[in-house]
């Protein structure tokens, strides 16, 4: 059996998490300042029961778990995983597969992507939660489905689909932002 | 399998999260389908480059600094030593503070006074030497020729290790000179870089993770497992890890949360 963190030993570890933590956080709220918050509360709440930490069980799972309640808790205005079903975000996503080539494109697409990646991070703030937090966590975050499932309370299923429609939303933010940036160069 | 089926599927085997059956049904549809094998193709480096995104994004320096220094969160950790009563008086029986003071200075005074170590620890010196070597009472070999000088160095330890190299150029920081140093009869092999306005010297030597000072706030890295010491000194900041039987400590005129961010960027664990 894994002996109990002591205090220092758990505070230690669970300060190697910090960048994880703040990653999540900034895709959860909106501004750089909440996001801070959020991780400083998180920290006091995990140290306030750690003793509640299974040893040998996953930190940074646990961790992320608090910190996600703690948002939904304070800063969320809607319900838990509010259904998708009839919102825009399916007709945003169908665009998206009409776009797509039958034949193969060619690598300019992985080009794009590349030149991109700067821009990822705002591109997924502007894609609704639901399909945010998926990718922060199974993205940014390496959790698999079913830790991503176990931290925002849903089923492995669940996960699985916003992921993929997920992907396809933040693609067509990246390639509207493409869009604007032609138009723009156009014009000068 | 249609296309519009598969779309789960092909998100699921780029995050390497299908069982056995759906790879195989999967991995049947994109022989088949151009477009589906594009699609995947895509999303694998939408994934890879939001990794990347992610990778890029640190927490501020200050919100560290600020849950470090919250003795609330961290009483182990800080670099205040005010939690040091608490160790030595877990239960301090004196109501009256002007009291319990005027006792601390008689008795605890001369036991700390004994208890001091007796030499100053080899990571302490190194800071010592840092400064020494700023202010011009230490020589270096200056080179322009990184390699001329590792040679050199490892050379007057007989080849037993060899200096820790960092490649800091995206900082706009070079190496520009070295020097072998003793401390407590132990080679030290210590490498300048200089650049951009900033200052950081690697010191490595043969050791253990004894060698740095108690005064150290220890950071764990998970993803590296590894130990990384933090301390400060006379205003210098440093670093001290070890790779396998070989201790590296940099010290910098960098603050603290930067150069352990640095220290941790450029290591790879042994």
């Amino acid at each position: 059996m894994t002996r109990a963190l002591t205090r220092d030993e758990f505070s230690r570890e669970a300060i190697g998490y910090i960048d994880h933590l703040y990653r999540v956080a900034v895709h959860l709220v909106k501004e750089t300042q909440e996001a801070e918050d959020l991780v400083q509360e998180t920290y006091a709440r995990a140290l306030g029961s750690y003793e509640q930490f299974a040893a040998g069980s996953n930190l940074k799972a646990w961790l992320t778990r608090i910190l996600y309640n703690f948002f939904f808790d304070n800063y969320h205005q809607k319900k838990r995983w509010v259904s998708v079903e009839s919102n825009s975000s399916k007709d945003t996503e169908s665009a998206y597969w009409e776009k797509v080539p039958a034949d193969n494109p060619g690598p300019e697409s992985h080009l794009l992507l590349k030149e991109l990646s700067t821009k990822i991070s705002d591109a997924l703030r502007k894609i609704p939660e639901e399909f945010r937090l998926p990718i922060t966590l199974v993205d940014m975050g390496d959790f698999s489905y079913a830790e991503a499932a176990e931290i925002l309370s849903c089923p492995i299923g669940t996960v699985r689909s916003r992921l993929s429609r997920g992907r396809r939303l933040l693609f067509n933010q990246l390639k509207e932002y493409v869009a604007t940036e032609e138009k723009k160069r156009a014009k000068r | 399998m249609k296309c519009d089926e598969a779309q789960e599927l092909i998100t699921a085997l780029v995050d390497k999260q299908v069982s056995d059956q759906e790879r195989s049904s999967i991995e049947s549809h994109l022989k088949d389908c151009q477009r589906c094998q594009f699609i995947y193709r895509q999303e694998q480096a939408l994934k890879r480059e939001i990794g990347a995104a992610g990778a890029r994004l640190h927490a501020p320096a200050e919100l560290r600094s600020k849950i470090l220094s919250d003795r609330r969160f961290f009483p182990g950790l800080g670099r205040s030593s005010g939690s040091w009563t608490k160790r030595i008086l877990p239960a301090w029986p004196f109501p009256r503070p002007a009291l319990a003071l005027a006792l601390a200075v008689v008795l605890i005074l001369p036991i700390l006074y004994f208890m001091r170590t007796p030499s100053e620890p080899i990571s302490l010196a190194a800071v010592e030497i840092q400064r020494k070597i700023i202010g011009g009472e230490i020589s270096v070999r200056k080179t322009s020729n990184p390699d001329e000088l590792r040679k050199w160095q490892i050379r007057a330890v007989n080849g037993e290790f060899t200096p820790m190299e960092y490649d800091l150029s995206s900082m706009n920081i070079q190496p520009v000179g070295g020097v072998v140093q003793e401390v407590n009869g132990r080679k030290m092999l210590v490498t300048v870089y200089a650049g951009n306005g900033l200052s950081v010297t690697c010191f490595t030597f043969l050791g253990t993770e004894e060698d740095a000072p108690k005064i150290a706030s220890v950071f764990i890295d998970p993803e590296k497992k590894m130990k990384f010491y933090s301390f400060s000194k006379d205003g210098w900041n440093a670093v001290l890890h070890r790779e396998g039987s070989i201790i590296c400590i940099v010290v910098s005129n960098m603050s603290g949360d930067e150069l352990l961010a640095m220290v941790r960027a450029k290591v790879q664990p042994s």
